[in-house]
């Protein structure tokens, strides 16, 4: 194929939970390798008063299949630890994780499990799937381009926007979108060394 | 030919020095003010807004270099000492270059937190550097620190200013202002 993955392939990312490879391996799986986490990162841009504010989240896992010849057992599934949010500032930190917004006492983890991978033409590909944050479920779509870096590593980069008032995420004072915006760009980028 | 008292500053100067003073006022007044805020939606304005006096302070200040490039300030009061001049000279020549340095270290403080800075919600400004979080705690004492600079050279300026003006009685504030008032000479 004209992403350069010709066999079946089945990568296996993963941030803090070593179990899950033993768990794809077990399941038959061959090839499980770890994603390259230094180059692979979970972004997203909000706005204030219409400047965009960057963040990351520096804790998550991925349990990734991707077989270009056999999307229909592709996958794409993340677990992002909301605590481990990077932003402006330790005060802003502290307050997005208070009960208004993510409320990381009740909600820790927000998870995305996708149900369906398509081909969209040449390297690009759509990931649709479920996205549950302080336990609302919506589905979301994210497109995803794929290519090589210079060493070779398959890079898969894909973005989204999301609306954080589907997920109550800034509730009562912070419902109001003039100070900050609805919309959230989320931006993932995900690095997997090439197959051996 | 005009004697240095009769030589005043151009109206437009005289406007424009007024205008930072309030804004730069107004600018630190609101930087020191918005700190201690709990994160709410009036702290975000506040430094929104904050960022939008500062960089409007640069652009004045820009403005004003070049119209007294065009527009020469009025010579020094023969009666000024050479030390007095000397440290007129130094010091609207460090008043200019904080209120040129002071907003571009906000600037670079904003960017290094992650966070843009678009002049009056409208003209988004590139991000000088990159989020980092090292950077940004750097910038941020750099920044205040600059700022308390400009406190104690402005408050050394308005003293001048006032000196000049009730002990000296010269003509140093009264050509500054839009409608003079001559100090009272006996």
């Amino acid at each position: 194929m004209s992403i350069g993955i010709s066999e079946r392939k089945t990568v296996l990312l993963r941030s803090f939970v070593p179990t899950l490879g033993m768990l794809l391996l077990a399941a038959g799986h061959a090839g499980a390798q770890g994603v390259l986490i230094d180059k692979s990162e979970i972004r997203f841009v909000s706005k204030q008063m219409g400047a965009n504010v960057e963040g990351r989240f520096r804790k998550w896992k991925a349990n990734i299949v991707f077989t270009p010849k056999d999307l229909a057992r592709s996958k794409a599934d993340f677990e992002i630890d909301l605590a481990s949010i990077d932003l402006a500032s330790d005060e802003s930190e502290a307050e997005i994780k208070r009960q208004l917004w993510f409320d990381t006492a009740k909600y820790p983890v927000a998870k995305f499990v996708s149900n369906a991978v398509r081909n969209v033409g040449g390297d690009k590909y759509e990931v649709a799937g479920a996205l549950t944050i302080k336990g609302i479920t919506r589905d979301a779509v994210v497109p995803v381009a794929l290519k090589k870096d210079a060493s070779g590593n398959s890079v898969a980069e894909g973005s989204f926007t999301l609306k954080r008032l589907d997920y109550r995420v800034g509730e009562k004072e912070w419902a109001d979108t003039e100070t900050v915006a609805n919309e959230v760009l989320v931006r993932v980028r995900m690095v997997l060394p090439p197959v051996q | 030919m005009k004697n240095a008292s009769e030589v005043r500053y151009t109206a437009t100067a005289v406007t424009v020095h007024w205008l930072s003073a309030v804004i730069i006022v107004a600018g630190f007044t609101l930087g020191l003010s918005m700190i201690g805020l709990p994160l709410s939606r009036q702290k975000l304005q506040w430094y929104a807004w904050h960022k939008w006096i500062g960089i409007t302070v640069f652009l004045l200040t820009c403005f004003r270099l070049a119209w007294r490039w065009g527009h020469p300030a009025p010579p020094p009061m023969p009666t000024m000492l050479l030390w007095q001049r000397r440290a007129a000279a130094v010091s609207h020549a460090l008043l200019y270059a904080l209120l040129l340095v002071i907003p571009i270290s906000g600037w670079l403080y904003s960017s290094a937190t992650g966070v843009q800075v678009v002049y009056l919600g409208l003209v988004p400004l590139p991000d000088l550097v990159p989020k980092d979080k090292a950077l940004a705690s750097l910038l941020r004492a750099c920044h205040v620190t600059l700022n308390f600079t400009l406190l104690a050279l402005v408050c050394l300026h308005v003293a001048a200013a006032l000196r000049h003006h009730f002990v000296d009685r010269d003509a140093v504030l009264s050509r500054m202002l839009l409608r003079p008032r001559p100090p009272r000479h006996a």
